[in-house]
């Protein structure tokens, strides 16, 4: 009995040292862990949407035989980034890839997480990407992740809606023009719109502000400058959307996603939204009803004859700091998102940010499957078309607090008051700055509040 | 635990005098019996509160690392004016959710217990099924109901043109406490009805041979038994509303004009704080504080329902 007892507690012993010499191991500093670049087992997290990812890396391992990528698919963007934060605090157990949302990036490469990709030339590849999802993933100037994907903002509307009023989506050029028809279709009983302040309507207000050349946020280093209401796109955009709330132009009680968005949707309720060019998919699926309806133009611009596009959405692929296999990671992110794995990923759905694809004929040719589907819906209007040339158009430099994802969860606790008419969006989004601003200072930043 | 180590040196000590001297030196023996219990004690719940009172003495910033700041996190807890609005919350909800509930339950066991029913057990099994679908899906369904566009209340409204809508933000937490009470009711009628059926029927017969009434009946025999139970709904259900969580986080997405904020319950609040907030310090802080807040209320509540029972 007694021996029993000996080997236990010996053995339970020996289990904890192992357990803390693991430990050791694995919280020795990853830098400069460039590793062989043609030899190594890569492990990559992320999700997979399009259902490609087995496809791509098995064509990428057939290339290079040398490296082996085991997926794991962590599911959802947050989930994610939760996991690789905690991995990253923990010092071990982080992937060698991982693929972020586009605004969750920053904050990453500011707590030192990510390689800088400049270091494996990636910054020479500017010119091949899409300038919106591109300008997205600098810090400090260099790119500390390669964009999967894309979202330019784009306006979708229901003809048939539309047509009742007696408006002419085609003809709508500008926001002014964009209020004219929102007050033509209101009187039908239907909303252009819907806006409703809650976290999930923060990534369309990002877009929007963006478009209006809004620099609400400036990160320089351990500096933040936040201007929520009097820089000058800012105020652009405050005054635009406070008059279609105040004269009830826009449904101001449906959030995005919900339940009853889908259905106001479908049955016209909502007539139109501005929404990243990966919403074909989701209208097909959650208004089936108003197939044949659909169209889809390009964003209103603030001034007539202007090209302005923002972001909306996007994922990228980024290389993990601790990682021992660097060089060959790159190699991998390099081959999704510039190689020939963009293309399978595009040919699966994924709205491409890669130029070469966004201009080839393939991806507008309104005879393949896939796009004759999504044409059908739009009522044989060639959507891809439309989604590449905005996808082409240039954006504004754009910048994401470094804490993106609280700035989307307590968007909704301050900004929606302005939508339910508690106060004004001015001094909604003056109390959403200072929430902020409290937010930096606790994560030591120093801010200044404007 | 006391108990296993402390009998055994005693019943040892009426056989030999030298177990007598070994009286007071520590016997390990209970220990062989209790140590799979022990350890995981020890690893589910001793180290994991040890380790979050731990980390609430430091501070994690995207800037500079992670620090020890002392009883900071707390002192700034105690200014929070989101925290207490959240505390403030749950307590308005608990002082009329509560009682509402427990009085439903015991009015239902009463009925039960009656036997002036028909369909007795199917009312018992019929009443207890809330309590058997998990939280996220009844919010769900409750959800659905409450939709004033395209729910049962919006059906309700198109069909009588009234303009009912229960989610708005003046009786939201209403309409959260029903469903929390149509959750629970059946849970809590069950302890009622439990401690009902412990009366011994010569009790019920001596009554009726008195000729008390049924009322009677129920007033100085059912209800005192109740009493004791009482007790047990109570602290309960008091934990479980403070604890407040999967109803409002489900219904954040349902309910228009984002009227469930992210500190909507001390719970939630601990939850955004930690995962998009990135302040998993001030988080369990903040959750040492509330289990502080938590059991002390219950422990009122225990004092002064065993006065009343030594009555």
């Amino acid at each position: 009995m007694r021996n029993v007892k000996k080997a236990i507690a010996a053995t339970a012993a020996i289990a904890t040292l192992v357990g803390l010499a693991a430990c050791g191991n694995g919280s020795g500093d990853g830098n400069a862990n460039k590793g062989d670049a043609d030899k190594a087992e890569l492990v990559f997290w992320g999700w997979d949407s399009g259902n490609s990812m087995k496809d791509i890396i098995a064509k990428f391992e057939k290339a290079n035989p040398g490296i082996t990528v085991k997926f794991n698919n962590t599911g959802t963007a947050e989930k994610t980034s939760t996991a690789l934060s905690n991995a990253i605090a923990a010092g071990n157990g982080a992937p060698d890839v991982v693929m972020l949302e586009d605004p969750t990036v920053t904050q990453f490469a500011v707590t030192d997480g990510l390689v800088d990709l400049s270091e494996f030339g990636a910054d020479k590849l500017a010119d091949d990407f899409a300038a919106g999802p591109w300008n997205k993933l600098q810090y400090n100037s260099k790119p500390y992740a390669l964009p999967i994907d894309s979202g330019p903002e784009m306006f979708f509307y229901n003809k048939a809606v539309f047509d009742k009023a007696g408006v002419d989506g085609e003809s709508i050029k500008t926001w002014d023009d964009y209020y004219e028809a929102a007050k033509k279709i209101r009187a039908t009983g239907s909303y252009i719109t819907n806006l409703a302040g809650t976290s999930n309507d923060y990534q369309p207000f990002t877009a929007q502000i963006w478009q209006a050349g809004a620099q609400p946020w400036k990160v320089d280093g351990e500096k933040i400058t936040i201007n929520m209401t009097k820089d000058e796109g800012m105020q652009r955009y405050i005054k635009f959307v406070q008059k279609l709330i105040d004269e009830d132009l826009v449904d101001t009680k449906t959030p995005n996603w919900s339940d009853d968005w889908n259905r106001e949707l479908n049955d016209g309720t909502i007539a139109s939204l501005t929404i990243g060019a990966w919403m074909p998919i989701n209208l097909m699926t959650g208004a089936p009803d108003q197939a044949g309806n659909w169209r889809v133009a390009q964003l209103p611009q603030w001034e007539e004859g202007q090209e302005v596009s923002a972001e909306d959405g996007g994922s990228a692929l980024a290389v993990v700091k601790l990682s021992k296999n660097q060089a060959a990671a790159y190699k991998f992110i390099e081959y999704m998102t510039h190689g020939d794995g963009a293309q399978v990923m595009a040919d699966t759905g994924t709205f491409p940010s890669l130029k070469k694809i966004l201009t080839s004929d393939s991806f507008t040719d309104p005879t393949t499957e896939a796009n004759k589907k999504t044409n059908d819906y739009f009522g044989g209007q060639n959507v891809n078309e439309v989604l590449s040339e905005a996808a082409q158009r240039p954006t504004e430099k754009f910048q994401y607090l470094p804490y993106n994802p609280f700035a989307q969860s307590s968007y909704g606790d301050e900004v929606s008051k302005a939508y339910t008419g508690e106060i004004t969006l001015e001094q909604a989004l003056e109390n959403y700055g200072k929430k902020l601003a409290e937010q930096g200072e606790q994560q030591g930043y120093t801010v200044t509040v404007k | 635990m006391s108990q296993t180590v402390g009998v055994s040196p005693e019943m040892a000590g009426l056989h030999t005098p030298e177990a007598r001297i070994n009286k007071h030196k520590a016997d390990w023996r209970g220990w062989k019996f209790m140590w799979p219990f022990a350890v995981v004690f020890i690893f589910v719940f001793i180290i994991p509160i040890c380790y979050a009172i731990y980390i609430s003495f430091f501070k994690k910033q995207m800037i500079g690392g992670t620090k020890f700041v002392g009883l900071e996190n707390y002192s700034r807890l105690l200014s929070d004016t989101q925290f207490w609005s959240s505390v403030g919350r749950v307590a308005i909800f608990t002082i009329f959710q509560v009682p509402v509930m427990l009085f439903l339950a015991a009015a239902m066991a009463l009925a039960l217990d009656s036997m002036k029913l028909h369909g007795t057990k199917f009312f018992r099994i019929s009443t207890f099924l809330p309590y058997a679908v998990p939280a996220v899906v009844s919010t769900l369904i409750w959800g659905f109901v409450y939709g004033a566009k395209y729910g049962l209340v919006g059906s309700f409204n198109s069909f009588f043109g009234t303009h009912i809508d229960v989610l708005s933000p003046d009786v939201l937490l209403a309409a959260i406490a029903n469903i929390n009470t149509w959750e629970f009711t059946g849970y809590n009628m069950l302890i009622f009805y439990s401690s009902l059926s412990t009366i011994p029927h010569s009790l019920y017969e001596a009554a009726s041979i008195d000729g008390a009434s049924e009322w009677q009946i129920v007033k100085s025999i059912k209800l005192p038994e109740l009493k004791g139970s009482l007790a047990i709904t109570v602290i309960f259900s008091i934990i479980g509303s403070f604890q407040l969580f999967n109803e409002p986080s489900i219904l954040q997405n349902m309910v228009p004009g984002n009227a469930i904020t992210t500190y909507y319950t001390p719970n939630m609040y601990a939850y955004n704080l930690s995962f998009s907030g990135n302040q998993s310090n001030y988080a369990a802080a903040l959750a040492i504080v509330m289990a502080i807040i938590t059991m002390a209320i219950a422990y009122i509540v225990q004092l002064k329902s065993m006065k009343e029972q030594m009555k």
